[in-house]
């Protein structure tokens, strides 16, 4: 192929409107409310809990162990909200995932002491799964509005639950389940050379990457700089820890599961089409990638991961009440929102989806430590929510630059 | 009142964005009561810009804005709207959903929905156009000429003394523009309205225009009366000398050999149809031809390549290239080596928010991967470096979101898609439409390379001129069915007018 060149290039690039971005690292942007602000807002507020728990006297907020206190809270729910991301990146909504991890439960417990706990936990995610087809079918075959599609099945599914369960709670008797719930949900393992690991890892690739960039003189990606964070911060934790750092199942799980998410997202075709469907799906269409299956992948994906959150939920309790998680899934959109997902489609990143779920329940340890009390916490938490989605979209706005010609 | 002077003067405009872009550098413009000034000027020359200033939708950095002889200061549209200046914008803003008269009264501070006055209003306006709609039909049951119209009646009866119109027929079926510049010429020969034009194309803006202003690079280059141009002139204010020169090489170009029987046809359509899109066809492509399709809006000429790629669910027929059937996905046509260039490059062909880089890989996405599934970030950005040097994309880095880009470089990107993988039918739809001479004739001499490649390509255009320059062969449409061929040699810009425009229609189908 040929090459068709002018030399038009040097007479409007000077004041070209398309010429916005210099090649060189957009420090500002990098650093900006947009890319940065849900670590920002985690950082300040474990700051601000810090500086007021040590000058009222109270135990050392930052002890290792109220820190992974609540990361195992958040887990299950940063589990569905990173799912949930998925769904929002492929440009559909899925307000029924507390409803389907709640029936997942309820499958759990129903079943376990008649087929043992493995059979029963597939099912449940088998279960769960099947209803993000459903929910999906629907919204892509039918065409109906993702939210108001999963509205039905987040209150038909909640039905289920209680046509299942007869409105009464359920729990397992049988000893042998009992115990592989225990070992499955409570085992603790020591993470502290794990988390050594990977924080000297992610490092040591931060440093190849950015001597990479350094050397052809391109800029960096923020990617980079969240691996110098990411690994700086594995360190701290393995330092404050001690030599032994107590990781629960659930926490590993999590962030095994959100690695795997953020991999598939941020480095492979499939996780690139996937924007690509919510960003624009018919130029996805019309590139010949098939719409219809990834739009519908994204909402079994999202469902069975509510279902493996079910599971867990009810591993933890071993017994379930037919209202368990009522209310879960919009907190597990409020997580993604902070996190700056778009509602639109076509931009999101699991890893501040997970800094959004910390950050959420942060606050509610926050205030059971100040002993605020529950009733602030609702009003903190939806102020919380709207000011990050204006922060997101008045920088959103302010980013854009206006073109003429 | 002033009623000799003009209407509307700017004196030294200058607009900057926080970015440091400087979109106007200093322009002046008279514009006079009862005369078409024609405003031209490529993509990025800063034409939309001074409209969004006389419009009210930006301040004006620096400079003067004198309406009526005073000076003024608008601080928002409805401001300007107030004063006498409207605006039909060029991606035309309705609302779908509500009917033509509610649209057209939208900015009215009534307090009810229907009354008779607004009626009567409206009738007064189809009155004073010379063009009726039924008023309570919803807009999105209309063609886009027939939006075009509503906005049209839309400034009009905001009772506005300067109507800006920022090209009017860009997408528009040359029938439908005629009907543009009758309304055009009826306001402001009629009623002394005062018209600002904005267009791409040369010869409206000779035939339509009293006066002319040409912007290039934020700056007023050419300011003269129509009548003492022509369109060279123009061309050349706009780009310099240097690209109506290219131009002129790609219309001396030489036709192609004509392709032995023997060979293969690449693409072969065996009654292709769609209800009540497209009637039943049959035709071959041979490999490096270049086939023009002329028609109309609506004939179904973006409906027959839509079929083609697969992307129309319903359509019923066989497509098939290079002797295999292509099934009915464009999964499977892109597989199979057809790429598409959809008309709305914003809504169909691109992603917005990926920069150039992610959007040149995405039908390609294999080839610059590892293991055919995780796509390597270098080799994409390199592709996107390619895209930039071979196709003239004013950008300084792959970088770039597609939604910053002007609309000929986002075309480009568009077509840039298909040329990293092995692509060997090309839909091009509307390719050129809306874009500037420069980068017109970039994607024209490409349509060329890439026939000489042995590629073959279908291209759609309501520019009939350009099908000549380009195509070895057209086909020309009407109402869902193809009604003619003619090898583009023997045929004229005139007589595919006809055609297409359906005068001789019948003549034609009694030939045959």
């Amino acid at each position: 192929m040929t090459i068709i060149k002018e030399n038009r290039l040097d007479q409007s690039d000077v004041l070209g409107q398309d010429v916005q971005t210099s090649a060189k690292t957009n420090w500002r942007r990098l650093f900006g409310l947009q890319e940065m602000g849900v670590y920002y807002a985690l950082l300040l507020l474990i700051v601000t809990l810090t500086i007021i728990t040590t000058y009222i006297g109270q135990s050392n907020y930052l002890s290792v162990q109220n820190l992974s206190n609540v990361i195992y809270q958040s887990s299950l729910i940063a589990i569905m909200a990173v799912a949930m991301t998925v769904v929002l990146i492929s440009g559909n909504f899925d307000l029924s995932v507390a409803s389907v991890a709640a029936l997942a439960a309820v499958m759990l417990i129903g079943n376990a002491d008649a087929i043992g706990f493995w059979p029963a936990a597939a099912l449940a995610v088998i279960v769960a799964m099947s209803i993000g087809l459903l929910n999906g079918a629907i919204v892509q075959y039918v065409g109906i509005n993702a939210f108001i599609v999963t509205l039905g099945t987040m209150t038909a599914v909640r039905g289920l639950v209680l046509i299942y369960t007869d409105g009464r709670s359920l729990s397992v008797a049988n000893p042998d389940v009992i115990a592989t719930m225990k070992s499955f949900e409570g085992g603790r393992h020591d993470g502290f050379w794990l988390v050594l690991v990977a924080g000297l890892a992610l490092l040591a690739v931060a440093a190849f990457r950015i001597f990479q960039t350094r050397m052809a003189g391109k800029s960096l990606r923020p990617a980079t700089l969240g691996m110098v964070v990411a690994g700086l911060f594995f360190l701290l934790v393995s330092w404050a820890s001690g030599g032994e750092l107590i990781l629960r199942n659930p926490v590993i799980m999590m962030v095994v599961f959100t690695a795997i998410v953020w991999f598939t997202l941020s480095f492979t075709m499939v996780g690139r089409r996937v924007y690509a469907v919510g960003g624009n799906s018919e130029a996805a269409r019309l590139s010949g990638i098939n719409v219809t299956r990834y739009k519908l992948m994204a909402f079994v994906f999202c469902s069975g991961a509510a279902g493996f959150a079910g599971v867990l939920f009810a591993s933890r309790l071993r017994s379930i009440n037919p209202a368990g998680l009522t209310g879960a899934e919009l907190t597990v959109i409020a997580a993604a929102i902070l996190g700056g997902t778009s509602l639109f489609g076509g931009a999101g990143s699991v890893i501040k989806t997970l800094a959004g779920a910390l950050l959420l329940y942060s606050l509610t340890n926050g205030f059971n430590i100040l002993n605020l009390g529950a009733n602030w916490q609702g009003l903190i938490e939806g102020v919380v929510v709207v000011v990050a989605a204006a922060i997101y979209t008045v920088g959103g706005t302010k980013a854009k630059s206006k073109t003429g010609g | 009142m002033q009623d000799n002077g003009p209407i509307m003067q700017l004196r030294g405009i200058v607009k900057g964005f926080p970015n440091g872009t400087l979109a106007l550098r200093g322009v002046d413009l008279d514009i006079e009561r009862g005369k078409v000034h024609g405003l031209l000027g490529a993509n990025g020359a800063g034409k939309s810009t001074l409209i969004r200033i006389l419009s009210g939708s930006y301040w004006a950095t620096l400079g003067e804005i004198i309406w009526r002889g005073q000076p003024v200061q608008w601080d928002s549209p409805k401001a300007a709207n107030d004063m006498g200046v409207a605006t039909v914008h060029q991606h035309i803003p309705l609302v779908p959903t509500l009917s033509i008269l509610e649209n057209v009264f939208l900015g009215n501070g009534g307090r009810w929905r229907r009354s008779s006055a607004i009626r009567t209003q409206f009738n007064q306006l189809c009155e004073r156009v010379g063009y009726w709609l039924d008023p309570d039909t919803l807009v999105s049951s209309l063609s886009i000429g027939e939006r075009q119209m509503v906005s049209i009646f839309q400034a009009l009866g905001t009772g506005a003394d300067l109507i800006v119109m920022d090209e009017p027929t860009a997408s528009l079926a040359s029938e439908e523009r005629e009907l543009v510049y009758n309304t055009v010429r009826r306001l402001s020969k009629g009623e002394k309205k005062a018209i600002l034009f904005v267009s791409h194309f040369l010869d409206e803006v000779m035939a339509l225009t009293d006066q002319v202003t040409v912007l290039r690079d934020g700056l007023a280059v050419m300011r003269a009366n129509t009548c003492d141009l022509d369109e060279n002139r123009i061309a050349e204010a706009i780009v310099g000398k240097q690209i109506v020169a290219l131009e002129r090489q790609a219309e001396s170009r030489v036709p192609l050999a004509v392709v032995g029987n023997d060979q293969i046809p690449r693409l072969e359509l065996r009654d292709l149809a769609s209800r009540g899109k497209l009637q039943k066809i049959s035709m071959s492509v041979a490999p490096g031809e270049v086939v023009g399709v002329a028609g109309l809006l609506g004939s179904g000429r973006s409906e027959l390549l839509h079929a083609i790629f697969g992307a129309d669910k319903s359509a019923t027929g066989e497509v098939v290239l290079d002797g295999k059937r292509v099934a009915r996905d464009t999964g499977a046509a892109v597989k199979a080596g057809i790429g598409m260039v959809p008309e709305d490059r914003m809504a169909q062909g691109l992603v917005p928010d990926f920069e150039i880089w992610k959007n040149t890989t995405l039908p390609a996405l294999g080839g610059v991967s590892m293991w055919n599934a995780i796509p390597v970030g270098e080799r994409e950005r390199d592709r996107g470096w390619e895209a930039i040097r071979m196709l003239g994309i004013k950008a300084i880095s792959p970088e770039i979101l597609v939604k910053e880009l002007s609309g000929g470089n986002a075309q480009k990107v568009t077509i840039a898609k298909w040329l990293f993988s092995d692509v060997k039918l090309f839909l091009l739809d509307e390719p050129t439409a809306g874009i500037d001479i420069g980068a017109k004739t970039d994607i024209l001499r490409l349509v060329r390379q890439l026939a000489s490649e042995g590629k073959s390509v279908i291209i759609v255009s309501s520019e009939f001129e350009e099908l000549l320059t380009v195509c070895d062969r057209i086909l020309v449409m009407r109402d869902g069915q193809c009604i003619a061929e003619r090898n583009a040699r023997d045929t004229s810009e005139h007589e595919l007018l006809l055609l297409a425009g359906g005068k001789s229609a019948a003549t034609e189908a009694a030939r045959h």
